[in-house]
């Protein structure tokens, strides 16, 4: 027996491409937005909603009792609630006009996981705007209130399978507010992208070019004294190294930091792991450099065609990083 | 299945805000609804709430499907129907409460409160009192904050949410009013409503049966309201025609089904001066119209004019309305009558009431004509010993014969039947007209109320050369009842007679300025339909004000509305003033005749001037700026930036 599809099962995919072509419509109107783009009236779109098309019809329904039974407080009724359609109408439209969106960055994430985009809504007039959410990416964000010259960020998700860039090309500021009758929305087309680095191997060779093992296996040989202290767990943090000891008395997850006297810089050089796929020396080398980093060591990082001289810390870290995430990627993409 | 039925108190903050306003909704409707319903309502939503509060699960769906049922035949049962007002709430205030034990999402709590929505507009279909506007109001405004209340965060304060509702409700009202007078009015109903005979609402019947009522309707009910364009005519001459019966079985008097009459205009003379009114008749739901003695012109549309000169209508009068007649006090109706005409008349059953038809005979031959004949008739109710009196005994199988030899006591109805028999048995053609008679002329505003106490019945007798004579027997028993009405005879305490009781001063005037009040309302408000609008836009000084000239008219005020609404919006988002620290400093900004760069900060910008302006100057600026702005220096820094800005000079280093 074949499936039966539930009835009206195409209609969402109508919608869907209904608005994608609109939406597209909207872009070659528009044309590409600065990362802080205030609403004009033009680009604010509106609807009405699933409840005002069924208000439309209590109220058209109401008109025509009227009409019948000649009882002018139902006209009258049924005009009040006219007129409340209108002014809902206009007041949702301008909730969002004058509106400023700025896109506040995306923190880079490890392929695999999900990137955030943070985006910045400020209200610069005098009055409330309420009840506005963001779509886009992979589910909507949160719906936020903004008093007179208050901002709120907002996040959108989008989750990330490969390294390189993510990019978030659209996504719309929408309000329903007042009533729901309405639903008002301004497509925003920044061009939106954050870096995804390749996602760390999860079973490593060992480094090369230093004699030394990775300092955690040494550490734990050695004993306690190089200790360095404890700092804040951070995604990719091998979980050998959480301070479980911390973690049941503050709640909160550290990572132990080791410093050795051993220091000496090494070198993660993309030519001796010969005989791996490309993909899985990037993320053999993003390995090698989380836990370096985690270690407090000295790295430097060798590409075809790029160098990293050796160094620590945060800055170190992001360029390597982003080095491995965008290597032999089109830069335009 | 247990765990999509449970709630977790996610309502609570906006539920208690849905009952309220499906309650205040529901209260015009509580003296109409039964008991039961009424505490099924209540008792469902205060389940509800305790099943929210407490974190239950909502009753299963076949529970609920069961008491749906349930509560469908038992508004069935109570009605018989389950269409027309009654019962159309009745099941709009079951479904709400069903409803609402099912509701755990938003969407439920929007269809409930489109419930809300209905009831209100339920509520305006049963009654139009004064009251019922600023209702509607109070109830709109709970309505639209329940709904605000489902799209904003559960922790907003409630005045807030009320705030915004009242303000934009108040936007929406002007739009309301101008769609209202402008709106087109139709006159025919796009369909056709079912006639609620069950409740009749005027004190009229369609027919007569003297001595089966024992007490008449003291009801002080409006029946009608008139202005007339001139003075008003005497008491004595307001005659209001509504209905005219001719058929007798002895008992019972009945009229036949209205035919419009195409020969009105060529057997009725007009004779004297017209006197033109506009009447404003409470909704009757029967098919007649009062107008005063016999209406040569009215201005109502499907109104017709019967074989009997009585105006009526292609359908019942259900809703107020107000038209203009012209009327004749004198006339001559029918100066011919056909036999067969007069055979219409003259008819007597067989057989009853035979003593009043042996006087009748006895008295004929003894008068001297037929006008002879009647004159003695009245006499004899006048000067034997009939008397008038609202609570007559009852009377028996023979109820002419009865009244007129035995009780002798009665109203108009008795005296009119005995009157009419009593010329059908000596061969004058009679009939029964019932309708009003009187009314009180309003003395703070000048028009008449006739109240459905006030209804009357008397009699029209045909007479050769002369046509159809009204001649009313209560006139001859008692005058006074004629001559003063029946609200004056209770004030003047004649009445105390007849058994009413004499009203206060003070109860008198109020009662007097509230129908005044009320009178207004019913002609501007609620009366206006497609004449009164025409009327009102002649007055406007809108020509030809035909359906499409008012939708023109109706859409240039909603865009003139709109583009108001528009600009208040504008007004409400436009960007804040910047402070005053801000404007001071962009004064000398541009008294330096310097632009800064963009992001440029005061310090470089005050860096960047040193060699054009006065250095000391700008740097004192730029300090008492940063100061007032950013630092705590407060109202003194903002003095100081005042006078250094106004003390610096365009462009000029010193």
């Amino acid at each position: 027996m074949r499936p039966v599809p539930p009835p009206l099962s195409w209609l969402p995919g109508v919608r869907e491409a209904a608005a994608k072509r609109v939406r597209r419509w909207a872009h070659q109107r528009q044309g590409r937005d600065n990362p802080v783009t205030t609403l004009k009236p033009g680009r604010v779109y509106i609807l009405p909603s699933g409840v005002g098309v069924v208000f439309g019809v209590m109220a058209f329904a109401m008109l025509l009792g009227a009409m019948n039974y000649n009882n002018n407080l139902v006209f009258l009724l049924t005009f009040v609630l006219v007129g409340l359609g209108l002014v809902s109408m206009h007041s949702c439209q301008r909730n969002l006009v004058g509106l400023t969106i700025t896109f506040a960055g995306a923190e880079p994430v490890f392929a695999g996981d999900t990137a955030h985009f943070c985006i910045a809504l400020n209200n610069g007039a005098k009055n409330h705007r309420c009840q506005i959410r963001l779509t886009g990416g992979d589910k909507p964000s949160r719906a936020v209130d903004l008093p007179p010259g208050g901002s709120e960020i907002l996040r959108l998700a989008v989750a990330t399978e490969s390294r390189g860039r993510v990019h978030l090309p659209h996504f719309a500021v929408r309000t329903q507010y007042p009533f729901e009758l309405f639903r008002a929305w301004a497509w925003l087309h920044m061009d939106l992208h954050g870096l995804v680095y390749p996602s760390p191997a999860t079973r490593p060779p060992q480094p090369p070019g230093s004699v030394r093992a990775p300092g955690h296996r040494q550490h734990d040989a050695r004993g306690e004294e190089d200790f360095a202290g404890l700092r804040k767990f951070q995604r990719g943090d091998s979980p050998r190294n959480v301070a479980w000891k911390a973690y049941a008395r503050a709640g909160q997850l550290f990572s132990k930091r080791f410093s050795g006297a051993d220091t000496s810089s090494q070198w993660f050089d993309f030519e001796t792991l010969e005989g791996y796929a490309l993909e899985t020396r990037l993320s053999i080398l993003a390995r090698w450099i989380v836990d370096a980093d985690r270690g407090g060591e000295e790295y430097g990082l060798r590409l075809p065609g790029s160098e990293f001289a050796p160094a620590h810390g945060a800055a170190q870290r992001l360029s390597c990083l982003e080095a491995l995430a965008l290597f032999a990627k089109d830069p335009s993409a | 299945m247990r765990s999509s039925r449970a709630t977790d108190g996610a309502l609570l903050s906006s539920l208690p805000w849905t009952l309220t306003a499906l309650a205040v909704a529901a209260l015009p409707h509580l003296p109409y609804l039964p008991i039961w319903i009424t505490a099924a309502s209540a008792g469902g939503a205060l389940w509800r709430l305790v099943i929210e509060q407490r974190r239950r699960p909502v009753p299963s769906a076949w529970a609920r499907g069961s008491l749906a049922l349930g509560g469908f035949f038992a508004v069935y049962a109570a009605y018989g129907t389950i269409s027309g007002v009654g019962p159309g709430t009745a099941l709009l205030a079951i479904m709400a409460s069903l409803k609402l034990l099912e509701a755990r999402q938003r969407r439920d709590q929007f269809v409930l409160l489109f419930i809300a929505v209905f009831l209100n507009m339920a509520a305006l279909l049963r009654e139009q009192y004064l009251w019922s506007l600023p209702y509607l109001l109070l109830s709109l405004i709970v309505t639209m904050a329940a709904w605000l209340r489902l799209t904003v965060p559960a922790g907003q304060p409630s005045r807030q949410t009320v705030g915004t509702a009242v303000r934009l409700i108040s936007y929406a009202l002007p739009f309301a009013a101008a769609m209202w007078v402008f709106f087109p009015r139709i006159a025919t109903p796009l369909w056709s409503v079912p006639i609620d005979t069950s409740s009749g609402l005027t004190g009229l019947g369609q027919t007569m049966s003297p001595g089966d009522i024992t007490s008449l309707s003291q009801s002080d009910r409006v029946a009608f309201r008139v202005r007339f364009d001139a003075r008003p005519p005497p008491p004595k001459d307001r005659y209001w025609r509504a209905l005219v019966l001719h058929r007798f079985n002895g008992r019972t008097w009945s009229g036949s089904s209205p035919v419009p009459d195409r020969r009105f205009r060529e057997r009725t003379a007009f004779l004297g001066d017209p006197v033109d009114y506009e009447i404003t008749l409470e909704p009757t739901r029967t098919q007649q119209l009062m107008s005063l003695d016999i209406a040569e012109r009215w201005d109502l549309e499907q109104t017709h004019v019967s074989r009997t000169s009585t105006l009526w209508r292609e359908r019942p009068v259900d809703q107020r309305s107000v038209y203009r007649v012209r009327s004749y006090p004198r006339y001559r109706l029918d100066a011919e009558l056909s036999d067969f005409g007069k055979s219409r008349y003259l008819e007597l059953p067989d057989g009853q009431n035979p003593r009043t038809r042996e006087l009748a005979r006895s008295m004929r031959s003894a008068a001297r004509s037929d006008r002879d004949y009647v004159k003695r008739v009245l006499t004899m109710f006048n000067v034997d010993s009939f008397h008038y009196t609202l609570q007559p005994p009852a009377l028996g199988a023979r109820p002419v014969d009865a009244f007129l030899f035995a009780t002798r006591r009665g109203f108009c109805e008795h005296y009119a039947s005995a009157f009419a028999v009593m010329m059908r048995a000596a061969g004058i053609p009679a009939r029964i007209v019932l309708g009003y008679q009187g009314g009180e002329i309003n003395p703070l505003s000048d028009y008449l109320i006739v109240r459905q106490a006030d209804a009357h019945a008397w009699t029209e007798v045909w007479l050769k050369g002369s046509g159809w004579q009204r001649v009313d027997p209560t006139a001859a028993v008692a005058p006074e009842r004629i001559e003063s009405g029946r609200r004056g005879a209770a004030l003047d305490g004649t009445g105390a007679a007849w058994g009413l009781s004499t009203p206060s001063r003070l109860a008198y005037r109020l009662s007097m300025t509230w129908d005044a009040i009320n009178a207004r309302w019913n002609e501007f408000v609620l009366a206006y339909g497609p004449e009164n609008q025409q009327r009102f836009m002649r007055w406007l000084g809108l020509r030809n004000p035909d359906w499409q000239r008012l939708t023109l008219v109706l859409a240039i005020a909603v865009a003139a509305l709109v583009a108001v609404v528009h600009l208040l919006l504008l007004l409400r988002f436009r960007p804040p003033p910047p402070d005053r620290a801000r404007q001071l400093y962009e004064r000398f900004v541009r008294r330096t005749g310097v632009r800064p760069r963009p992001a440029e900060t005061p310090l470089d910008f005050e860096r960047r001037l040193s060699t054009a302006v006065d250095a000391d100057a700008a740097a004192r600026i730029t300090r008492a700026y940063l100061e007032a702005r950013y630092g705590d220096g407060g109202e003194q820094a903002l003095t100081e930036l005042g006078q250094a800005v106004r003390a610096f000079k365009r462009g000029a280093p010193t």
